[in-house]
């Protein structure tokens, strides 16, 4: 049986397909598209997965939507009623918005794939959430829960699922939390006032975090109280995001924090704002901790389960998944690759598989790599044409290059499903001084000093050099939690330790990715310490590379030292991107050093 | 304040599109020009962007509420040309009557712009690189399609007044669906509105139990 599974139209759209089960390929629209967070119907990406699995549209058995669009409009709808009279400059944007492609889910899939009405399906946004979380984990009962900012109606749903090897699978999701009262809106609005961009730079407000004191939490709790029924209610008086889709947060909201940061002023920490940010950032993380931790401590007495699923958006805030596992009681917690939207594509079609055919419980591959494979062969003809220095070579040449304190752009394999770079389209580098997180951050991601590097580290070692409670390793898995770096190795580990001494480490399986855990444990021998820097191969505004000539692209306008993709090594010669402007037209390419205008030409 | 950051958009975006034409040719020389003309692009928008935080920290404007500044996603880029699709002829001969256009727009901006030397410059500076775009996709199509190229370059031009002609036509249809969808709003939804408050009024907060239907509810859009 094979199942189409496609998330789109709001943010990160994707594709994936599910065959015999087990889902089989995967790619958010963005990696082919190049266009960061693409949201558009995901034709490449669906054109991507029959091709690679050999499928015809037409030998289909379902295609199923992640959510259900005129739920959707019916929210968008009643929301706009109710804000009546405020919400006049809303709703023509909004009818236009829904009216123009997104109610028409069924149409445009048919008529793009040709097939017909019948074999599509709609899944609930948090009913594909919760499958993409529970669906993926290797655990027969868990608890779930699903947050983000909103689905059709429901912000965060809580539930148990259950599934038996060769068995049946239920998925119930017993109670949920409707919209405007939503802890990723709440995020996303703090967001937006600390002048970030809502639905893309939440994790820079964990970031920043790290930098602050949590000293207005009064303040934030004012903006959500706890109901007695153990959940929440924004109070609406100091949010504006439901009646006009120009700003997230109200007058009385400014009244309360402070003016907001322009997206274009610094954030320097040495200034009274930059702090002022920098606190505002650390309340509203701990307040969100708070609150999860808390509803997950109740579901965990309720069900009496000892895994915990978490889909959702919210479920990439690393700091808040630790504090959960610590503190909740549950023995473990799984977080998929693809928490955010673009895994419900996987989520749908598994739910379908199992809940809608009723078909066998199956395993699924406990790794996030279901893209497009890298070509070697692609590189090394690419970078001849340009005269660089290609070679077929061994990893200890690599090892060497790392050890000398070369930047390594890491193309392996399949590409990555999710926002995380986990082995297959990095960026590593040594993880020891700080001069080389300045480094990266200056000549390579052209990003705020604030930002933290992560490690990877193979499972086995991750204790050593990092505070893992039980249960921390398989939630660095994914990179989906934030732990404290030991003491005593903080200082040899400098570029990955976060202002707070925390890193968000991956620990790395060899079965997951076995040359990334070679190439760790060739450098541990090397220089005594099995961790790297592991960034992703993209640069700011852009998203994580995917063919070979997209990261030799990303190589030749950045620092990177050293670009490897497959067994093929490319070294840094010169840039090649200064021009000699003859009389004809400038079209006479010259190697130079590369030129510091370079670092001014990507956003910062 | 508000042309600078719609011009940063735009470049930006076109140099986005620009970079992906780099790595979509098969064309070595082409791929390092476009490479190059991406970087310029990128820069460009940096330099527009960053004249305008100057302008805002100065005080030469006064600040305004940044909710209604933060760029929107998108923008026109090489005015929605499919940068997947086109063989380099056209992606040439369109770059080309694009940089020529936005050169003139330029000058005139650093014409006009003689008591604001800082922002002048920045115009200047861009205007440099400008030419070299102009000169280099023009020696490029000659190239590339020595017998045709004069017609690639009609193409282009009619392309871009045909997409010019789009936008008016999409931005009108547009402000006409506004005004009416406004009439609506007011004429039909208040009693609506009504009822959906008093609804609304009626549902508690906190946790709701959700409701069970079965797997067939899986065909419905609802």
């Amino acid at each position: 049986m094979k199942i189409l599974g496609i998330s789109a139209h709001y943010h990160d759209a994707a594709a994936a397909l599910v065959a015999d089960g087990v889902p089989v390929c995967a790619v958010q629209e963005e990696r082919l598209s190049r266009r960061k967070n693409d949201a558009a119907f995901p034709l490449a990406a669906i054109e991507w997965c029959l091709d690679s699995a050999g499928v015809a549209p037409e030998s289909l058995d379902a295609v199923v939507f992640y959510e259900r669009p005129m739920l959707k409009f019916e929210r968008i709808l009643t929301t706009a009623l109710r804000a009546f009279p405020r919400s006049w400059r809303m709703f023509p944007k909004a009818m236009k918005n829904s009216l123009g492609e997104k109610v028409w889910v069924r149409g445009i899939i048919s008529s793009h794939l040709g097939v017909p009405a019948k074999k599509i399906l709609f899944t609930e946004h948090h009913q594909s959430h919760a499958a993409a979380a529970f669906l993926t984990a290797p655990s027969r009962r868990a608890a779930i829960i699903t947050t983000d900012g909103v689905g059709e109606w429901a912000t965060m749903t809580a539930g148990l699922g259950e599934r038996t090897p060769g068995g049946q699978t239920s998925i119930a999701l017993l109670r949920e939390i409707r919209f405007p009262h939503s802890l990723g809106m709440l995020y996303s609005t703090f967001t937006a006032y600390l002048g970030f961009k809502v639905n893309e730079d939440e994790y820079k407000v964990m970031g920043l975090a790290g930098y602050g004191t949590p000293s207005l939490v009064d303040e934030v709790r004012r903006t959500i109280r706890r109901t007695p029924d153990g959940a929440f209610a924004l109070d609406l008086d100091y949010f504006d995001f439901h009646t006009t889709a120009a700003r997230s947060y109200s007058s009385r909201f400014v009244e309360l924090f402070g003016p907001p940061r322009n997206p274009f002023e610094p954030i320097d920490l040495e200034t009274e704002n930059g702090r002022r940010y920098a606190d505002i950032a650390a309340s509203v993380q701990r307040v969100l901790e708070e609150v999860l931790v808390e509803i997950a401590r109740a579901l965990q007495r309720e069900t009496g389960a000892s895994d915990l699923c978490l889909g959702g958006g919210v479920a990439l805030n690393g700091v808040a998944n630790a504090r959960i596992l610590a503190e909740s009681g549950f023995e473990r917690v799984f977080v998929p690759p693809a928490p955010g939207d673009a895994g419900c594509a996987i989520g749908a079609a598994l739910y379908a598989d199992r809940l809608y055919f009723r078909n066998a419980d199956r395993d699924v591959p406990d790794h996030p790599f279901w893209g497009p494979e890298v070509s070697g062969a692609e590189l090394a003809r690419i970078a001849a044409e340009d005269g660089q220095q290609v070679a077929e070579c061994a990893d200890e040449v690599i090892v060497d290059d790392l050890m000398s304190g070369r930047i390594v752009g890491w193309m392996d394999g399949a590409l990555e499903f999710g926002p995380r770079a986990l082995g297959h389209r990095s960026i590593l580098a040594a993880p020891h001084d700080v001069a080389m997180r300045d480094r990266i951050n200056r000549e390579i991601k052209y990003r705020e000093q604030f930002r933290p590097f992560a490690p990877v580290v193979p499972v086995e070692a991750a204790d050593r050099y990092f505070e893992l409670p039980p249960g921390g390793a398989r939630l660095g898995r994914f990179m989906s939690g934030v732990f404290p770096v030991r003491p005593e190795w903080r200082d040899r580990l400098a570029a990955i330790t976060h202002v707070d001494g925390t890193a968000r480490v991956q620990t790395l399986d060899r079965a997951m990715a076995p040359r990334l855990y070679a190439l760790l444990d060739a450098y541990g021998r090397r220089s005594g310490v099995p961790v790297l820097l592991n960034t992703s191969l993209n640069l700011a505004g852009e998203p994580i590379v995917n063919r070979a000539v997209e990261g030799y692209s990303t190589f030749l306008r950045c620092g990177i030292d050293v670009l490897v993709a497959g067994r093929t090594r490319v070294v840094k010669r010169g840039s090649l991107l200064t021009r000699a402007q003859g009389a004809e037209g400038g079209t006479q390419m010259v190697a130079a050093a590369t030129a510091p205008a370079l670092a001014m030409a990507n956003d910062s | 304040m508000q042309k600078l950051l719609r011009f940063g958009e735009t470049e930006t975006d076109g140099g986005r599109d620009l970079l992906r034409a780099a790595e979509l040719t098969r064309d070595p020389l082409l791929r390092r020009l476009y490479l190059v003309h991406a970087v310029d692009e990128q820069r460009h928008g940096t330099l527009f962007r960053s004249r305008a935080a100057a302008m805002l920290a100065s005080g030469t404007l006064v600040r305004q509420d940044p909710r209604g500044e933060t760029p929107g996603a998108g923008g026109h880029g090489l005015d929605d040309l499919d940068v997947e699709r086109e063989s380099d002829e056209t992606m040439l001969a369109f770059l080309h009557v694009a940089e020529r256009s936005a050169a003139s727009r330029f000058a005139v901006y650093r014409n006009v712009l003689r008591s604001d030397p800082a922002t002048q410059s920045i115009f200047d500076d861009i205007l440099h690189d400008e030419m070299f775009h102009m000169n280099y996709t023009l020696a490029q199509l000659v190239r590339v399609s020595p017998q045709r190229h004069r017609a690639k370059l009609w193409r282009a031009r009619l392309t871009r007044l045909w997409n010019a002609y789009l936008r008016v036509a999409s931005a009108l249809a547009g402000v006409i669906g506004g005004a009416l969808l406004t009439v609506q709003y007011f004429a039909i939804l208040p009693l609506f509105a009504l009822l959906s408050k008093r609804a609304a009024a009626r549902e508690g907060e906190g946790w709701r139990a959700v409701a069970q239907r079965g797997a067939d509810s899986m065909r419905s859009q609802y």
